[in-house]
């Protein structure tokens, strides 16, 4: 590949310009907007007078419970991201590596096949299996395993759990085309050197597969932070994250300055991750990878 | 030199394999852990479908029958088989887009020499950085502003944003790939460069970018945050629909609609497997 | 190889210029029957009540009154006219709940009043549908106490206080405070219960710290199925949400309790900036018709505001239509509400966090 550093842009650079355009229409005009009156006491286009004022991020320092919502946002993203790829690995390396046409076809349907249920009724079927009648509880209670319904919803975990589902797919599909890439005959030659087979993967497709583990991991977490239908379905309600308590200020609170800056804070935070994990790449690897 | 086939000193000296535990049971383990995550996976799915066959007209546990009924009523209902129909039209619609320009974005990015190209593709996926629901309202917002009111392309328009990143990324990936050797070879058989891409490049590239456009559909076709703000009256996405069904009525209906989903969304995947050949190219 | 990319170029072709002109034709199709009628944009519910008045009271509306009827049924609809300039408002009537009008009429978005000359049924309704305490008027409303499984051996509940007692730990129902107004007015209630008023919000604050544990959803109709698969077996809820299922052999029951029933109303409200002004008044007049008042009360069972409604004999048993029943009703105070929602909702959302 020739060094791109010192070269002019040409031709094809010109490709850029519908999405740029997209871009600045829809994205960064909207979400200037919001940045906007997140600063401001008001809407300025409906209200007379509006003033600039920091309270609405004034507010989120003063009151701890704010940094705790921050907190277990972030901490559900983590424990999503971590589930998800200890989940992932093995199947989007059955997926990578095997051979018949027919079986991947139908990996590739089992895999996709939660993200086409739709995301309202994937929860209710979430619920109706962690629910206190729901079919985990009804069938350890009919087999005498417990007496009274185990608290699976209305948890952290139960959140969690729905989460990861919805997102193994997209980190099963990440990692599968990292590992696809590898070559094989470097498993082999480590295992011809006398490595069993899981030294083979822990020292050669392991490292390997890094900036896919870590690309398909910013995807999650970045996915499992903005999550709303499924946080507060599962969480019974009763675990507050930083998308369902923007939603609620918008929709009950009708402050939508506040959940502005809500909203931005939760930006922030997304993307000093992608700082975070673009430093981690060039550690990692210094080839060309995709972001 | 030596076609010898007895043992060197050299063999002798490497030290013999033995495994702690015979290679088979390595071998199941895989996969039984990999059987019980798809178990994982499709249990919820199996779930909805026995909801969907259940008479009862709330979640219940163990099924008490079966019955079409809320299949019935799903496809009776007017309001359910338009919010159908319009988020098909929408995701149809927004695959195009988001494909055109996610994939001549990549195509900028991969070759185009810009400058700043890791800031402009941090930039392009950051709309799945941001909760869909700020994005939706923000959207919602300056529609009222420019005073468009809720049309189906802005719509499409917000879609196209939370779907682009997915088609620059699988795009992306190919690029990078790319043997450019392909290339070179085809220049110096004297094609120009406008017809080596359009003979080349761009055959070669499809699977990358068809396989960020099934992504783009199925993402589309399940949109929800965005679309509660910028639906209107009449002209509801089937997510929204649903959402606000479940306010009043928790009954097998959306089951019904998610079964009818997920065979839809099927045929369109292996539709287009059939036509393409998706192997190796679903991969984000 | 060539064969099969020829074919699939072909076929993806006229895919392509068939969703094309699928596309423009669907968005040129709203634009096409915007030169017909006049719309009157309102907001409405969805289940059993959406679909009554998409199938007869909308189109009755319609026909007589030579317009179109947009119903927006995806709530939140606050928010969406809260977004909307003042002199293009996204709707011309508001139908929702009173806390929600209070905080509306606060913003300026609808009309506190609504002008009885324009809208004459408005002689013919109950005190409490244009009292101090409502802004634009209240078309129906529920009264909202106790849902019970009959089937529980549940015996003598007929108070508040007993959504306290131990024995329905597991299986007590409540609303997610911030955003629903029966979570709101109980909240007001505990102040009742336990101190000394609905203003009373420390007293309100460790009462519902002693109610968990609790199981809180947003919405009635959440709260409904929940009391119909056993998940909850006593709960707050409207007797609208009980006496729907009337005739489905149901386990449940409706208590009011001996402290009395809090008032759920549905409000209409013009919006100052609609410039369909004498139809929405039309409009509202239509909802408060007895005839109309009847087939929708009979529906959903809700209590008409209209004094002059007749409803048949089992609904009428149940819902509240003499002065006498209507008057036991307690109103609560929203606009006091509202002005401290934000510190409220902090608390109880900190009380209720698992």
């Amino acid at each position: 590949m020739s060094s791109a550093a010192t070269q002019r842009p040409n031709g094809l650079a010109l490709f850029i310009l519908p999405s740029a355009l997209l871009f600045a229409l829809f994205f960064f005009l909207p979400i200037g907007l919001m940045a906007t009156m997140s600063v401001l006491t008001g809407n300025p286009v409906v209200m007379p007078k509006v003033a600039f004022t920091t309270r609405h991020y004034a507010r989120m320092i003063d009151d701890p419970f704010y940094l705790e919502v921050i907190w277990t946002t972030i901490r559900i993203g983590l424990v999503t991201t971590l589930v998800a790829l200890a989940i992932g690995y093995p199947l989007a390396h059955w997926m990578a590596r095997i051979k018949s046409r027919t079986g991947h076809a139908l990996l590739l349907m089992a895999v996709l096949a939660p993200m086409l249920t739709g995301i309202v009724v994937r929860t209710f079927a979430w619920m109706t299996l962690l629910s206190d009648k729901g079919v985990v509880n009804q069938t350890l209670m009919s087999l005498g395993f417990i007496s009274q319904p185990l608290k699976l919803m209305y948890t952290e975990t139960g959140i969690v759990v729905g989460l990861v589902h919805i997102y193994v797919p997209f980190m099963v599909l990440t990692l599968t085309g990292v590992i696809g890439r590898i070559d094989e005959r470097l498993e082999q030659a480590a295992e011809n050197l006398g490595a069993s087979p899981l030294r083979a993967f822990i020292e050669v497709t392991l490292p390997l597969s890094l900036p896919g583990i870590l690309a398909g991991s910013l995807l999650v977490f970045a996915l499992a932070i903005s999550a709303y239908v499924t946080p507060i379905l599962l969480g019974g309600f009763q675990i507050m994250t930083l998308p369902i308590l923007i939603y609620q200020q918008i929709s009950a609170n009708f402050n939508v300055g506040f959940a502005a800056a809500l909203g931005i804070v939760l930006l922030v935070i997304s993307l000093l991750l992608v700082i975070a994990y673009n430093r981690a790449l060039g550690l990692v690897s210094g080839q060309r990878e995709l972001q | 030199m030596s076609t010898s086939t007895s043992l060197t000193a050299a063999d002798r000296a490497m030290p013999v394999r033995t495994a702690a535990v015979p290679r088979r049971y390595g071998r199941y383990l895989y996969l039984a852990i990999n059987v019980s995550i798809l178990i994982f996976l499709l249990a919820p799915i199996a779930i909805v479908v026995v909801f969907a066959l259940n008479p009862t007209p709330f979640i219940q546990f163990p099924p008490v029958g079966v019955s079409t009924r809320w299949f019935e009523k799903f496809f009776a209902s007017r309001d359910f088989m338009h919010a159908l129909g319009f988020s098909l039209e929408v995701a149809v619609l927004t695959t195009l887009s988001a494909t055109l320009l996610g994939a001549s974005a990549a195509l900028a990015l991969a070759r185009g020499n810009l400058p700043g190209t890791r800031l402009i593709v941090a930039t392009m996926l950051s709309p799945l950085m941001l909760p869909a629901i700020l994005t939706g309202l923000a959207l919602f917002q300056t529609y009222v502003l420019l005073d468009v009111g809720r049309p189906t392309w802005g719509l499409v328009a917000g879609h196209t944003l939370v779907t682009l990143p997915y088609v620059v990324r699988t795009t992306l990936a190919v690029l990078h790939n790319f043997d450019t050797r392909l290339e070179e070879a085809a220049q110096n058989l004297g094609a120009s460069p406008l017809r080596t891409f359009f003979e080349v490049t761009l055959p070669l590239i499809k699977p990358g970018v068809l396989a960020g456009a099934i992504f783009a559909f199925i993402v589309s076709f399940d949109q929800f945050p965005v679309s509660l703000f910028l639906v209107s009256p009449g002209n509801e996405t089937l997510p929204v629909t649903l959402f606000n069904y479940l306010k009043f009525d928790l009954d097998g209906t959306i089951g019904a609609a998610s079964v009818v989903s997920i065979v839809l969304a099927f045929l369109v995947v292996i539709g287009l497997d059939r036509t393409v050949g998706l192997r190796s190219y679903v991969k984000l | 190889m060539m064969k099969a990319l020829g074919s699939s170029r072909l076929s993806r072709r006229r895919f392509l210029t068939a969703s094309a002109s699928l596309g423009i034709g669907t968005v040129a199709a709203p634009y096409v029957a915007r030169a017909d009628d006049p719309t009157l944009r309102i907001t409405g519910w969805g289940g059993k009540w959406g679909e009554i008045m998409k199938a007869e009271i909308g189109p009755a509306f319609e026909s007589e009154f030579k317009c179109k009827l947009q119903i927006d049924s995806a709530f939140p609809y606050l928010p969406k006219l809260q977004a909307s300039s003042r002199s293009a408002p996204i709707y011309d009537v508001m139908h929702t709940n009173s806390n929600e009008q209070w905080a509306a009429a606060e913003m300026g978005l609808v009309e506190p009043k609504i002008d009885p000359k324009l809208v004459p049924n408005l002689a013919d309704v109950y005190p409490y549908a244009i009292s101090d305490k409502i802004v634009g008027v209240s078309i129906f409303t529920s009264a909202i106490g106790l849902g019970m499984r009959t089937d529980k051996g549940y015996s003598g509940v007929s108070s508040w206080k007993e959504l306290w007692d131990a024995k329905y730990n597991g299986v007590r129902g409540g609303y997610v405070i911030p955003v629903n107004s029966l979570g709101q007015a109980f909240l007001m209630m505990c102040g009742t219960l336990f101190g000394k008023g609905q203003t009373d919000l420390d007293a309100a604050y460790t009462a519902l710290e002693k109610l968990k544990p609790i199981k809180i959803v947003d919405f009635t109709g959440a709260m409904e199925k929940m009391l119909l698969s056993g998940e909850v077996g006593l709960c707050v809820i409207h007797d609208s949400g009980i006496y729907r299922y009337d005739g489905q052999n149901q386990p449940t029951d409706f208590v009011s309790p001996s402290e009395g029933v809090l008032s759920l109303e549905q409000v209409l409200t013009i919006t100052p900036g609609s410039k369909m002004k004498e139809i929405a008044n039309a409009y509202v007049n239509y909802m408060l018709r007895p005839e109309v008042q009847k087939r929708l009360a009979e529906t959903v069972w809700y209590s008409p505001a209209n004094k002059k409604v007749k409803l048949d004999a089992k609904y009428d048993a149940k819902l509240l239509t003499t002065p006498e029943k209507v008057s036991k009703l307690i109103q609560v105070d929203w606009k006091w509400y509202n002005e401290r929602k934000d510190e409220i909702d902090q608390r109880v959302n900190r009380i209720f966090r698992a």
